[in-house]
């Protein structure tokens, strides 16, 4: 994935850059925001993490820029200023995401994760429903009854293989494969882990997930088929 | 200074009703002095008039002087009905010819000779107007003087006098009464700006820093023109702190994040056993600076922002479904439950958006930090008249005896290591401001602890 990052402060830029191109990813760093503005012109990008005090151009301005021209690319922007008015106003300008300085740079990574795997799923905007479970796949929210419950990225893949299709018997084997794909090995244990953390963020739901010794697991909503 | 003195209008209208009232005295004794001299004026023709006639009367018979008395000159007199007449007539030799012998107006007769003479004295007792004529009297032993002198008590004269002035007095009173109400009513009037500028100071609210805009007469000028000049002053004096503490934010929070950013590069696998422990201090450490610093940087903005910020009406499910998404970390501990439930109705309380979503965020960060251990609950909930927020989590709890302190700034618990910073301070005093307050709720078989902040909720008009 190809990331753009707009950061005056040198020491951060190079954690920002090593981290990510640690995990595979090509960073642009960039130092001057009309720059940064220039490149995004004639540059696709999947991530864009932007600072807001910029020399040249600061990025609420190129944000706007941005947002202009219709390029939907994800922007996490990087806050130092105490204003709080700051988050809201970069989020009414079209940021998808901040953080506010000085970040856990796991967070930032995690929530980089987030904006980038919304670019490559592209899904269409629909609600999976299973007792009083509601699954909402663009916004990745769960609500259990009125309480919206937060859940982590593989028990929300895991609830919407369940989900799909309620009653159907999945076998730990086919949970595994659409869950780690095959580049990544994981072992039978972890589904165990990843179907009790889902039981017990779904308490008090109307719908259970039900293990079939040897055969596998469902998902059985109290209110009949 | 409390102590104030009367009001504008009852001082004007003093001192308006001194002046109308010394006008009125001097009015009325003038008035007095005319009525007694058109008195005196028409009396004295009358007597004048009765003394003429008797003088006519005189008459030189047989060389003797002789008088008759003319009844006409008494019925001119008669007209002051209730007054009586004495006379007395002189004969050129000074013998008092007819009459009382014992008025005398004066002690020489002969002034009389050029014009009649009028005079004021006191006979029998009584106040008495005099008028003395003369008349060249010929006889064959010559020619002499003789005089005639007419006196009448004074009754008809005063009546006279005294019915002018009461009507004078009258007139003047009524003439002042009006004076009067119509003063009251234009003070009323021309004071009216000033009671509007009153209500335009009282009306308005303490957080609008913008300047009065109120059209004021030129003598108030002054005052509005020296409290907008404070207004403004105030105004860039919150301003300047706002700047003040958001630049300082800049400053600090960037070095910060550079000092995380290069410890995070630290290459752990080269490291010896030691220095991964020191390390890892220096990490809690960073951490830890890093949250004061932000706890100290918004609580100082948070706590500015009600100098200046007018309140409106928030939503309380939605500041809190942001406050709860912008706070747990996307990082969390997986075995973690974290849910958030709104209220099914709509709950709007009067408030400043930004500082509600800091005091909601930062009782769920400490709940995050110190208190859940698999379990966290965010609740909007209607209770009673209030609109609250409730934040509950399986964790040990804070005791009731720490409750009312955890809420001072930088309160160190003994049960706890380290302070809980500002946090539960922040979330209290947004809660004070608003009038509402944080509580706790302790935990118990049932139940897990909680800390709720209540907040009035803005009456709906029915419509």
């Amino acid at each position: 994935m190809r990331i753009l990052l707009v950061e005056d402060t040198h020491d951060v830029g190079e954690a920002i850059c090593r981290r990510f191109q640690q995990t595979g990813h090509t960073v642009d760093w960039e130092t001057d925001g009309s720059a940064a503005s220039d490149i995004l012109a004639y540059t696709e990008y999947d991530l864009v993490i932007l600072d807001v005090m910029l020399p040249g151009l600061d990025g609420f301005s190129i944000l706007r820029k941005l947002r202009q021209s219709k390029s939907g690319v994800p922007v996490l922007v990087l806050t130092a200023r105490s204003e709080i008015d700051d988050r809201v106003g970069a989020l009414d300008l079209g940021a998808d995401d901040y953080l506010m300085k000085p970040f856990d740079f796991r967070e930032l990574e995690a929530r980089a994760r987030v904006l980038l795997r919304r670019r490559s799923g592209g899904e269409a905007t629909n609600v999976i429903a299973c007792g009083d479970i509601s699954l909402d796949r663009t916004n990745r929210s769960v609500m259990v009854g009125k309480r919206e419950v937060q859940l982590k990225r593989r028990e929300m893949t895991l609830l919407e293989i369940l989900a799909s299709r309620p009653g159907k018997v999945f076998s730990k084997e086919e949970l595994l494969d659409q869950l780690f794909g095959f580049d990544e090995a994981a072992g039978a244990n972890a589904i165990e882990l990843y179907i009790g953390r889902l039981r017990k963020k779904l308490e008090g739901a109307k719908a259970r997930i039900v293990t079939l010794r040897g055969v596998g697991y469902q998902l059985v909503s109290d209110d009949g088929p | 200074m409390t102590a104030h003195k009367s009001s504008l209008f009852s001082r004007l209208a003093r001192r308006v009703a001194v002046v109308l009232a010394l006008g009125a005295a001097t009015l009325i004794t003038a008035a007095w002095f005319y009525a007694r001299a058109a008195a005196d004026e028409a009396y004295d023709r009358l007597l004048l008039g009765a003394a003429f006639q008797m003088a006519e009367s005189l008459v030189v018979a047989d060389d003797r002087l002789s008088f008759v008395l003319p009844p006409s000159a008494f019925e001119l007199l008669g007209l002051a009905q209730r007054d009586r007449i004495f006379y007395r007539v002189v004969d050129p030799s000074g013998e008092t010819l007819t009459g009382y012998g014992d008025i005398s107006p004066s002690a020489d007769l002969s002034r009389s000779r050029a014009a009649p003479v009028f005079a004021n004295m006191a006979y029998r007792g009584v106040e008495v107007r005099t008028v003395t004529t003369a008349r060249a009297v010929t006889s064959q032993s010559g020619t002499g003087w003789a005089y005639v002198i007419v006196a009448q008590t004074t009754e008809a004269r005063q009546a006279l006098a005294s019915e002018l002035t009461t009507r004078a007095v009258i007139l003047v009173a009524a003439m002042s009464l009006l004076a009067l109400i119509g003063s009251a009513l234009a003070i009323r009037l021309s004071l009216r700006p000033v009671d509007q500028l009153g209500d335009i100071l009282r009306q308005r609210d303490p957080q609008d820093l913008t300047p009065l805009a109120a059209t004021v007469p030129r003598e108030l000028l002054p005052f509005v023109t020296s409290i907008n000049h404070f207004i403004n002053r105030l105004d860039e004096r919150v301003r300047l702190l706002q700047r003040y503490i958001a630049d300082s934010a800049h400053q600090i929070r960037t070095p910060l994040t550079a000092l995380t950013a290069q410890v995070s590069l630290i290459n752990e696998d080269t490291l010896s056993p030691d220095d991964r422990r020191h390390l890892e201090r220096v990490r809690n450490r960073t951490a830890e600076l890093a949250r004061f610093t932000n706890q100290l940087l918004n609580h100082a903005m948070v706590i500015h922002r009600f100098d200046s910020t007018q309140l409106a009406p928030v939503s309380l499910n939605d500041v809190a479904r942001k406050a709860f998404r912008a706070t747990v970390p996307i990082t969390i501990d997986p075995d973690m439950v974290v849910s958030f439930e709104a209220s099914e109705e709509e709950l709007t309380v009067l408030g400043d958006l930004l500082s509600l979503r800091e005091a909601i965020a930062n009782v769920i960060d400490n709940a995050l930090r110190h208190g859940a251990t698999s379990r966290l609950e965010v609740r909007a909930t209607r209770f009673g008249d209030l609109g609250r927020i409730e934040v509950c989590d399986d964790g040990p709890g804070i005791p009731p005896e720490d409750w009312a302190n955890v809420t001072k700034r930088f309160y160190s618990s003994r049960t706890e290591k380290g302070s809980s910073g500002l946090g539960f301070a922040i979330a209290s005093e947004v809660a004070f401001e608003l009038g509402g307050q944080i509580g706790f709720r302790g935990k118990t078989a049932g139940l897990p602890f909680c800390v709720y902040i209540d907040l009035p909720l803005v009456k709906e008009d029915k419509g």
